[in-house]
């Protein structure tokens, strides 16, 4: 247990290591299109050959909307795949560092929340799972602030306080309820360096901790900083306390991990894509993604109405 | 007094049908998941035995709903007129049942969620986002449905579930295999996944 320890202050120190050495300097743009241009150019080559002998071959499609089609999905690849790719240069160890989280997850974990699960009501697990969540609101709320944003800050301080008194030191949640309406700050320190522009650079998996990034690691140092538990004396019980919290929120999502493994053709690139997607989605969220909105003609709204 | 108004206000909302705001592509999905809900439902299908007639009826209900071409090709992208069309034809099949082995057994498994449609975003003039959410007792999942008209029938070719789109994700596995490998590798390492299921 003494080495996890140890190793969790190595890990937060690396973690600004590498993110000092990597992260700063690494602007995402500009590495997606070097990767981008390299593959862009070989497959659009392939593109041409292949998209005459496609329309030689008859489908029964005509060939100008074929052709149409294709360069629709290409324009859509470029964009989406320029937004959603990840530098891997640690393959190798990010790879090993899956399969042994795997192992993990499969040997220990799931088994460990299994019996859990068994044991303590799915009710009492869910009142666990919102107090460890409200323990969680010094990060939420300085990330909060250091965004700039106060409203958002606000609303967690309420939480804070309303969750902390009225909802048995953060067992229930009351503040989420229809009459408050505080909803949970969905932030971190990621997301925090995300607004002042720092990129995610690369990704890089760590054991136990899983998917992450130099910017997104420092998120898991600052979790354990500012995290209640980790001044809990002597280590152990804050060792206990967060393998407690761990196993407790595994409980609940048993399954989730198996389905997107099971399905995938590549698991540990469904993952690392996984991870991409859910992370890009979340900054975009936070900087106010302008949805297109288009309202349906009048006339038609009146045609189902009847 | 205000409890009692609040009360009053969500029986009242508990009365009326759901979502009155209609739009085209936001019934079509509705429309899908609650025929996949009445089958799931349906007390006469309860038994281990009824599996294989709700797995033929869900299909049916997933042929509808899908469009499997259109979901195909955007996995591949650039690399769909890499395949012949007898290999697109092939890629097609086999991805619908590797989809297919893997989550019916937790569609099958899904009990009494509930699932809220909320809110329908054109992307394009022929392309729209649905938003719904699946609420269960420990969370709420956001499960996005992205749709395209064909022929005046509005189809799915997307499902993006936490933020994590299918068809993406699949993409960037795809993509990867076919950097190194040639599109029949592909189709072998599918019907391999296909049959170890």
């Amino acid at each position: 247990m003494k080495i996890i320890f140890v190793m969790k202050s190595f890990v937060c120190l690396a973690v600004l290591f590498i993110f000092l050495v990597a992260g700063c300097a690494h602007s995402p743009a500009r590495t997606d299109s070097e990767t981008q241009s390299g593959s862009a150019s070989s497959t659009s080559k392939a593109k041409t050959t292949t998209e005459t002998s496609a329309d030689l071959s008859g489908t029964p499609a005509s060939p100008g909307n074929k052709s149409a089609n294709t360069d629709e999905y290409d324009d859509e690849m470029e964009e989406e795949g320029e937004a959603t790719t990840i530098a891997d240069p640690l393959e190798p160890f990010n790879r090993a560092m899956y399969h042994f989280n795997d192992k993990l997850y499969f040997w220990m974990l799931k088994p460990v929340a299994k019996g859990y699960g068994e044991v303590v009501p799915e009710k009492a697990r869910i009142s666990i799972k919102s107090f460890f969540s409200n323990l969680g609101f010094p990060i939420r709320f300085l990330s909060c602030l250091l965004q700039a944003d106060f409203t958002g800050a606000a609303t967690e301080a309420g939480r804070f306080s309303v969750n902390t008194l009225w909802g048995i030191g953060g067992l229930m949640d009351p503040a989420a309820g229809k009459e408050l309406d505080l909803q949970k700050q969905d932030t971190d320190f990621g997301l925090t360096l995300a607004s002042y522009g720092v990129g995610h650079g690369f990704y890089i998996v760590w054991p136990v901790l899983g998917p992450s990034s130099p910017r997104d690691s420092v998120d898991i140092a600052g979790v354990y900083f500012l995290d209640p538990a980790s001044y809990i004396t002597p280590w152990y019980y804050d060792a206990v306390t967060k393998s407690m919290k761990i196993v407790n929120n595994t409980s609940l999502s048993i399954g989730e991990y198996e389905a997107l493994q099971k399905a995938a053709i590549d698991p540990y690139v469904a993952m690392r894509d996984a991870y991409i997607q859910y992370r890009l989605n979340k900054v975009k969220g936070k900087s106010g993604k302008t949805e297109k909105v288009k309202l349906q003609q009048p006339g038609k709204k009146e045609e189902k109405g009847k | 007094m205000k409890k009692r108004l609040a009360k009053l206000l969500l029986l009242l909302f508990l009365l009326l049908p759901l979502p009155v705001h209609a739009g085209i592509p936001l019934d079509a999905v509705q429309a899908s998941v609650n025929k996949v809900l009445d089958v799931l439902r349906d007390p006469k299908l309860k038994a281990d035995s009824a599996k294989e007639i709700k797995k033929n009826k869900l299909r049916v209900i997933y042929k509808e709903m899908f469009d499997e071409i259109e979901f195909s090709k955007r996995t591949l992208a650039r690399n769909w007129a890499k395949f012949s069309p007898a290999q697109q034809k092939e890629f097609v099949d086999l991805f619908e049942q590797v989809l297919e082995k893997n989550y019916m057994e937790r569609i099958l498994a899904y009990s009494d969620e509930k699932i809220e449609f909320y809110k329908e975003s054109m992307l394009s003039d022929n392309q729209a986002e649905i938003q719904t959410r699946v609420i269960t007792s420990s969370k709420e999942i956001p499960i996005f449905y992205r749709m395209i008209r064909k022929d005046n029938s509005w189809k799915v070719y997307d499902v993006i579930v936490e933020n994590i789109s299918l068809v993406q994700n699949y993409r960037t596995q795809f993509n990867a295999i076919l950097n190194k490998n040639t599109p029949e590798q592909l189709l072998d390492i599918l019907r391999k996944k296909v049959k170890e299921q």
